[in-house]
């Protein structure tokens, strides 16, 4: 969020002075510096991987092939590693620091150690991100084609690994850092309850410690020494284990800041107040509890898994479905409550009440909408028998399109445009482009989801540059594989347009002359406040400890069986891609 | 911030001048009504998450036709 020229500055700082005092800009400038340089980083990564996706959507469906195929790996892992790792987390690190100072109303304990973990990330996401571009330039002999899903056979270069442990630790910091700033918030304030937000600040972080422990062992165990060369290569079913550990609840790291904008900022946008804090606090110590348990979920078809540990993994996936069940009564009741305070009257008129008109508001609405459709989807995925059906088919990209792709995505956008202007303090520089944008992401969504919702079920594959094979003919429920892939590609091109005029409209917004007005910070109070729910809840030791005997008891006797079965290092592996060999010979 | 959240003001304080994330004006202070938790029955959600789970059995339905019995046995283990 760069500076304006001088006499620019003049007028932003001069209306500044028109802001509120008790606006978060006003009362944190440092924290607001700290969110604007997340966002940036947050943004770009998203600019960078959405014309990753519109390249591969026009790839794949064979309308467009503007790379080689043999690079479509490179764009994929681009692609995935820059959405869902650096876009998400880094704009949620954002939110996460603008909301736990804004609900414990002080700044965190040392400036220093928040640009540390700041730095932390960035540098990890640089060096990761370095490695996996360095494999469009062949002459480098570093790559990173290894896909979000970064386990082995498939190998990278150490660069990556290394990158993303750093990355992983810089959101380990952030979470210190948070931490330290609810207890010396606790220490002025023993016996209140923790502020919403905060205490989901908290939970949220308590289940990344928690998950994070499996990708950091198979990171710094197993392929950091691999892609070195010092040690063999590790079983892979131990590998993907220990990634998918982390693979799952790491759809609820992005998921749990969405849940909080929409259970805390999306009613005030309503016009309307929180229904049940009771129920928002239940339902993320739901996510602490039950998030990291499944990830044999994504392993259904996985030999070497015994089948009683699928169902289990199961089993506690399906009770997953509980928070978000919660969840889509709790907001909707919130936001009903907006409507019928602004006239809404009727089973369903009060719909007509809500701010339509508000980028923030409709793109938040519609992501929520979006995430009902990919509830459907993933208790298909979720299913042992069914999944079965769709697993590896472009049915699974299309659900976590709907997931992360559009309930978290576009919830980000569309916070953005509310918050944006809070933390510049800068007037947002296009409501009605604002607008247009969120809807045409929704409608983009709806074409590219749906296509490859059908095609996984006509059995077209996912990861694929070329799903095209002469020998082989899939057959669709209704309407044809081309008019699927035309409708694919098209929404994929929607997308990306409306990802440009999103970047546009921030990033004018962020160089906007013109002040923002009557940003207050304040957010209304539940309708059912925190003193109608039991204190336990607040009790973060004991739901810490109660989700990681629950992890032991799901993944102790499955890793220990696969290490039983194969070893850690099973005879007979071999890298794919052998990038080491090459560096070696270098330096022999 | 604390003290609007951590306190339970279950009486509807909060009218006044809301903005538009641009910082036009939403809500019409002249139309505005307060309503208290006692107030409101949330009847409209109700209705929407009816319509939701109604589209949820009818897709389950659709699937078990579709995909059951319109192919073969599908092999596991």
């Amino acid at each position: 969020m760069s500076t304006p020229g001088e006499t620019a500055g003049e007028t932003v700082d001069s209306a500044r002075e028109m802001l509120p005092d008790n606006s978060f800009l006003i009362q944190y400038p440092h924290v607001s510096r700290v969110v604007r340089s997340l966002f940036l980083t947050a943004f770009v990564a998203f600019g960078i991987g959405a014309f990753m996706g519109v390249l591969q959507a026009l790839h794949r469906t064979g309308v467009a092939r503007l790379v080689d195929s043999a690079d479509y790996y490179t764009l994929l892992t681009l692609h995935g590693v820059l959405l869902v790792i650096v876009f998400t987390i880094f704009f949620l690190a954002g939110v996460f620091a603008w909301a736990n100072t804004r609900s414990l109303d002080r700044p965190p304990v040392s400036k220093r150690f928040t640009w540390f973990w700041v730095a932390t990330m960035s540098v990890g996401t640089a060096m990761a991100g370095i490695a996996i571009l360095a494999g469009l330039i062949p002459s480098t002999d570093i790559s990173a084609d290894v896909l979000f899903t970064f386990y082995a056979p498939l190998q990278a270069h150490p660069i990556f690994y290394i990158g993303l442990a750093v990355f992983i630790i810089g959101t380990w910091l952030a979470g210190i850092d948070w931490f330290r700033q609810y207890l010396a918030w606790r220490r002025e304030n023993a016996g209140e309850r923790i502020p919403l937000q905060s205490f989901m600040v908290l939970t949220t972080m308590l289940m990344w410690f928690i998950a994070t422990m499996g990708v950091a062992v198979e990171v710094v165990v197993f392929l950091i020494p691999w892609s070195l060369g010092i040690m063999p290569a590790p079983n892979p079913l131990l590998t993907r284990t220990l990634f998918w550990f982390f693979g799952h609840p790491v759809v609820y790291f992005w998921l749990m800041p969405a849940y909080l904008l929409w259970y805390t900022v999306l009613p005030k946008i309503a016009g309307g107040r929180l229904f049940s804090d009771p129920l928002a606090r239940v339902v993320f110590v739901l996510f602490l509890l039950l998030s990291t348990p499944v990830g044999i979920h994504h392993q259904y078809v996985d030999p070497g898994i015994a089948e009683g540990f699928k169902f289990i993994a199961m089993t506690n996936t399906m009770f997953l479905l509980l928070p978000s069940l919660l969840t889509a009564f709790t907001v909707v009741a919130s936001i009903e409550h907006g409507a019928r305070q602004r006239g809404g009257t009727g089973y369903f008129g009060w719909l007509k009440a809500l701010p339509w008109r508000d980028p923030a508001f409709t793109g938040m609405a519609l992501a929520g909408l979006m995430f009902a459709a990919g509830g459907f989807s993933g208790m298909i995925n979720a299913g042992m028998n069914i999944n079965y059906l769709v697993h590896n088919t472009i049915w699974v990209p299309g659900h976590f399109h709907l997931t992360v792709g559009t309930a978290v995505a576009l919830t980000f956008m569309a916070a953005s445009y509310w918050l944006v202007p809070r933390i510049t303090g800068r007037k947002l520089y296009s409501r009605p482009i604002g607008l247009f944008q969120v809807v045409l992401w929704f409608i983009g969504m709806v074409f590219m989801s749906a296509a490859m919702h059908r095609g996984g079920l006509a059995g077209i594959p996912r990861r694929t540059a070329e799903p095209q094979y002469p020998q082989v003919t899939f057959e669709t429920v209704a309407g044809s594989v081309s008019s699927l892939r035309l409708q694919l590609a098209f929404g994929g091109v929607l997308l990306f347009v409306s990802a440009l005029l999103f970047l546009m409209n921030v990033g004018l917004t962020a160089m906007n002359n013109k002040p923002a007005r009557n940003l207050d910070s304040a957010l209304p109070p539940a309708l059912s406040g925190p003193d109608q729910s039991p204190t336990v809840l607040d009790n973060l030791k004991l739901w810490a400890l109660i989700a990681v005997v629950l992890v032991i008891l799901a993944y102790s006797l499955p890793l220990y069986s696969i290490v039983q079965g194969a070893g850690l290092y099973p005879a007979g592996q071999e890298a794919s891609p052998a990038v080491i060999a090459p560096l070696l010979e270098v330096i022999a | 911030m604390t003290a609007t959240e951590a306190e339970a003001e279950t009486d509807s304080a909060v009218v006044g001048e809301e903005t538009y994330a641009d910082g036009t004006l939403v809500r019409d202070p002249d139309i505005e009504e307060s309503l208290s938790q006692d107030e409101y029955d949330p009847k409209g959600t109700l209705a929407l998450l009816l319509v939701y789970f109604l589209i949820l059995a009818l897709m389950w339905t659709y699937m078990y036709f579709v995909e059951f019995l319109g192919n073969g046995a599908t092999v596991i283990g």
